[in-house]
C-alpha cells in the first residue's frame, strides 16, 4: 500500500495553509514604568511616539502605571486585571538593577507574559542608549519571528498591525540546524533510507512550507495594506545567531514573537532566549 | 509430432483425474479468498498451484509438449509458455507502465485537485465530482490506481475541509464506483480484457454497449450514496465561505515538475485512448494487437526519463503479472484435465433455463463467485467455457451475445458485494483502516449490499434488453 501513501503525500504537498487576515483590535494601552513623575511620563511619551501608528489606526486609551503604584507582581497583575488593556507596554527589569546583565527579563515581565493573555511590548531599558535613540522612530521594519511560521495568522496579523503602512514586514522562519542534524544522524543509521536524498528532501520541504505561507500572507495583506512590503526570511541555522544576523542586516525596529507554548508553563524557549539577548530593540511578545 | 500452439484439451481423461484437478482449482480459489489470512501474495499462491498442476499434468495428462508450430516454423517451447495469454499480459504491462510515467507529469493530480477546487468545498458537489472522477479514472487507468488516487485525495481533502466524518461514505461509494467505471471500456478491467478478447469485442463496440449502463448506475449510486451517508450541500453563507477558503489552499500546480511534460502527458493520454480504441480497425496495428499499442506508448513516455527507466521497472506490479502468468498456466491445466468442460456442463445447465433466465443466472452466479474470490480467474475460466459452449444453430458465439455480457457484468459487479470481491474495494477498506474508520467484513456487506443489489438488478435488466 505504499502507493496510497505516495498519493496522499502528493495531495498533502499540494495543500497550502492560506493566510487569514484578522483585524487586531486594541482599545487601550497600559504603560508600566518603574519610575515616577517625569521619568514615567517620558517613558510613556517615548512609547506613545513609537506606537503612533496605533493611534492613527484606532482611538486608543493610554493609561500609565507608575513605579510607586506597585511593589509586587500580584499588585501589577491586579492592576492589569482592573484595566484589561489590549496591550501592555513596559521595559525589562522593572524595579531591578539587573538590566545591566543579560540573564533574565526580570520577574515582572516574566510573569506578565505568561500570566496574562495580553500582548506585552518590551521596550529597551530606559537607561540604555537605545531607548534614547527611539526618539522620533517608528516601526518601519518589523520582523515576525518563529520556528514554525506556517499557519501562525495571529503573529502575522499583529506584526502587520504594528508596521507603518508603507513599511517592511519581514516574516522570519529559522529551522534549527541542531534539531535537524539530530534527526539526520538517526536517519543516517537506518539502512532503508537514502541519507543524502532524505537530507535534501526534508530540508527543502521544511523551508518550502513557510515560504508558501509567506506567499499567501503577501497576497492576503496586499488586499488590506497595499503599500506594505512583505519579505520572506526563511533559512536554517542556529536560532539565536540567525535571528541576530537577520535583525542586524535588515535594521529591524520591532521584533514580534510568540511567548506562549501549549506544552509548558514557562515562556517559549526560543522567545525567552531571544528576548534576553536582544536588548537593543523593542520586542512585542504575544 | 508437431503440436499446434493453440491446441485444445484431450478428451481422454478419467473422471477421477478431472475431479482431482477440480479439487486443486477449488484449493487455489480458497487460498486466494483467504490471501490476507495466509499473508502470502497472489503470485506466490497461484505460482505454487501452477507448479503443482503442471507436475500433476505431466504425470496424469497427455499434455501437448512441443515443438509447436507457429506459422510455418517449428518452435521448441516448454509446455507452460504457450499456455499464457501474452496478449493480456502485454496490455497490462504496457498500460500500467504508461500510466505510471504519465502520472509523473502531474496530470492526474491536477485533474483531481481542479475538481476539488471547482466544488468550492461543498461535500455534495465533492461527492459527485469524486464519483465521476472515479468512474473516469477507472475507465482510463485501472481500478486499483483509480481508487488509490481518488481515495487518497478524499482522505486529504475531507481532512482539510474538517469533514473526515464523511470519509467512510466517500470511500465506500468510490470503491463501488471503481467496479462500475471498470465496465466502461475494454481495457478498464482485466475481466473485460480477458472476456472481450475471447469474445472478439472491439473497443468501440464495448464502449457503446457499456456506456449507457455505466452512466445510469453511476448517477443512481451517487444519489443513493448521498442519501444513505447523509452527504449534504453547505447551507449557510458562513459555511460556504469557510469551505471555499479552505479549499483555496490546494495548489493544483504543485505536482507539475515541467509544464512541457504535463502537456505532453495530456496529449499522449488522449492519443493512447484513441489508439487503443481504434486498434482493432487500424491497418497493421490490428495485427500487432492492443498490447503492442500499450507497450509502444509506454516506451515513448519513458524517453523523458531515459536515465532512470529502471525506477519505473521497479514500480511495475510484478506480483500481478506473475499472478496472471501462473493463472493462465493453471487454467490451461484445468482445460487439459477437462475441469473446464465439467464446469461448462454446469453453465450449460444454467443456459438451458432459457435465454432470459439462463443469461440472468449466469450473470448472478458470476457475481456471486466474483464476490468471494478473485474475478480474474473466474473471468479467465468462464471466457474459455463460454467460448466452448456451442451456439444453438452451431458456429462461433458472436461478440454481441448476451452470455459474454452476463459474464462481464457479473464478474465486475460481483466485486461490490464484499470487501474481498475486488482489489479496488480492498484498497478502499485499507484506506479506511489507515484513517481510523475501519469497516468489518460484515459491516461492509451490510452497507454495500443495497448498492450491489441495485447494480445487479440494473445489469440483469440491461443485459436482458439485448437478448
Amino acid at each position: 500500500m505504499t502507493k496510497v501513501d505516495q498519493f496522499e503525500s502528493v495531495f498533502r504537498s499540494a495543500t497550502r495553509t492560506v493566510f487569514q487576515p484578522v483585524p487586531v483590535e486594541l482599545d487601550s494601552v497600559l504603560v508600566v514604568s518603574d519610575a515616577d513623575g517625569s521619568a514615567a511620563e517620558e517613558f510613556t511619551a517615548r512609547s506613545h511616539s513609537f506606537l503612533a501608528i496605533l493611534d492613527e489606526r484606532e482611538n486608543l486609551r493610554w493609561v500609565t502605571v507608575q513605579g510607586s503604584e506597585f511593589h509586587t507582581v500580584p499588585d501589577l497583575l491586579d492592576r492589569v486585571e482592573t484595566e484589561r488593556p489590549g496591550l501592555i507596554c513596559t521595559h525589562r527589569h522593572l524595579h531591578s538593577e539587573s538590566w545591566r546583565w543579560p540573564y533574565t527579563l526580570g520577574e515582572y515581565v516574566d510573569v506578565l507574559t505568561q500570566a496574562t493573555t495580553t500582548p506585552v511590548l518590551v521596550m529597551p531599558h530606559p537607561e540604555r542608549p537605545e531607548f534614547q535613540e527611539l526618539a522620533g522612530r517608528r516601526p518601519q521594519s518589523v520582523m515576525a519571528m518563529t520556528d514554525h511560521l506556517t499557519g501562525d495568522h495571529r503573529l502575522v496579523n499583529y506584526a502587520a498591525h504594528f508596521t507603518q503602512p508603507e513599511g517592511r514586514l519581514l516574516l522570519g522562519h529559522v529551522e534549527d540546524d541542531a534539531i535537524f542534524e539530530r534527526y539526520m544522524e538517526a536517519i543516517s543509521k537506518i539502512s532503508t533510507i537514502d541519507t543524502d536524498g532524505a537530507r535534501k528532501e526534508i530540508r527543502d520541504r521544511l523551508l518550502k512550507d513557510p515560504q508558501d505561507y509567506i506567499d499567501s500572507c503577501r497576497k492576503g495583506l496586499a488586499r488590506i495594506a497595499p503599500e506594505l512590503t512583505v519579505e520572506a526570511m526563511v533559512t536554517s541555522g542556529h536560532h539565536i545567531r540567525a535571528y541576530q544576523r537577520l535583525i542586524e542586516e535588515h535594521g529591524v525596529d520591532l521584533l514580534v514573537m510568540n511567548t506562549k507554548d501549549e506544552d509548558q508553563l514557562a515562556m517559549h524557549g526560543l522567545a525567552y532566549s531571544l528576548a534576553i539577548e536582544l536588548r537593543t530593540i523593542p520586542l512585542l511578545m504575544l | 509430432m508437431v503440436q499446434e500452439a493453440t491446441q485444445g484439451p484431450s478428451p481422454e481423461v478419467s473422471l477421477t483425474v478431472t475431479l482431482f484437478f477440480a479439487a486443486l482449482l477449488v484449493g487455489m480459489i480458497l487460498c486466494l479468498a483467504f490471501e490476507e489470512k495466509l499473508h502470502a501474495q497472489k503470485s506466490l499462491i497461484v505460482g505454487l498451484f501452477a507448479v503443482i498442476t503442471l507436475f500433476a499434468g505431466a504425470v496424469l495428462l497427455p499434455l501437448p509438449y512441443g515443438p509447436y508450430l507457429i506459422g510455418e516454423h517449428e518452435v521448441a517451447l516448454p509446455v507452460y509458455i504457450p499456455a499464457i495469454d501474452w496478449g493480456v499480459i502485454t496490455i497490462i504491462l504496457g498500460a500500467s507502465l504508461f500510466v505510471d510515467v504519465t502520472s509523473r507529469s502531474g496530470l492526474f493530480t491536477w485533474v483531481a485537485i481542479r475538481l476539488t477546487k471547482t466544488s468550492r468545498g461543498d461535500p455534495r458537489k465533492l461527492l459527485w465530482y469524486y464519483g465521476l472522477m472515479t468512474v473516469g479514472f477507472s475507465a482510463v487507468l485501472n481500478n486499483v490506481t483509480a481508487m488509490i488516487i481518488v481515495g487518497s485525495l478524499s482522505a486529504v481533502s475531507l481532512a482539510k475541509l474538517e469533514r473526515s466524518d464523511k470519509l467512510l461514505g466517500f470511500l465506500l461509494i468510490e470503491g463501488l464506483l471503481t467496479n462500475v467505471g471498470g465496465l466502461l471500456t475494454l481495457i478498464s478491467s482485466v475481466p473485460n480484457i480477458i472476456v472481450g478478447t475471447a469474445a472478439g469485442i472491439s473497443f468501440i463496440d464495448f464502449f457503446v454497449k457499456a456506456a449507457p449502463f455505466v452512466l445510469v448506475v453511476t448517477i443512481a449510486t451517487l444519489l443513493m450514496g448521498a442519501r444513505i451517508f447523509e452527504i449534504r450541500g453547505l447551507a449557510t453563507p458562513e459555511e460556504i465561505e469557510e469551505a471555499a477558503r479552505l479549499v483555496e489552499g490546494f495548489d493544483e500546480r504543485d505536482g507539475i515538475e515541467s509544464r512541457g511534460f504535463f502537456w505532453f502527458g495530456a496529449v499522449m493520454l488522449v492519443l493512447f485512448i484513441v489508439a487503443i480504441a481504434t486498434a482493432s480497425v487500424t491497418p497493421y496495428i490490428r495485427d500487432l494487437g492492443m498490447g503492442y499499442v500499450a507497450l509502444a506508448f509506454a516506451a515513448v513516455m519513458l524517453i523523458r526519463y531515459k536515465h532512470e527507466v529502471d525506477e519505473f521497472y521497479r514500480t511495475i506490479d510484478w506480483d500481478l503479472l506473475a499472478f496472471f502468468a501462473a493463472l493462465f498456466v493453471v487454467i490451461s491445466m484445468m482445460e487439459h484435465a477437462q475441469v473446464l468442460a465439467l464446469i461448462g456442463r454446469g453453465v450449460e445447465a444454467l443456459i438451458a433455463l432459457g435465454p432470459r433466465a439462463g443469461t440472468s443466472a449466469v450473470l448472478l452466479s458470476s457475481a456471486a463467485f466474483s464476490s468471494v474470490t478473485d474475478n480474474i480467474p473466474l473471468a479467465a475460466m468462464l471466457a474459455k467455457i463460454v467460448a466452448g459452449i456451442p451456439m444453438p444453430g452451431g458456429g462461433i458465439r458472436p461478440p454481441g451475445d448476451p452470455l459474454w455480457w452476463a459474464v462481464i457484468f457479473g464478474a465486475n459487479l460481483g466485486g461490490n458485494l464484499t470487501p474481498i470481491g475486488s482489489a479496488s474495494t480492498l484498497v478502499a477498506v485499507t484506506i479506511m483502516r489507515k484513517h481510523n474508520v475501519p469497516l468489518s467484513f460484515v459491516a461492509f456487506v451490510r452497507k454495500a449490499f443495497p448498492f450491489a443489489a441495485m447494480h445487479l438488478a440494473l445489469a440483469v435488466g440491461y443485459v436482458l434488453i439485448g437478448t
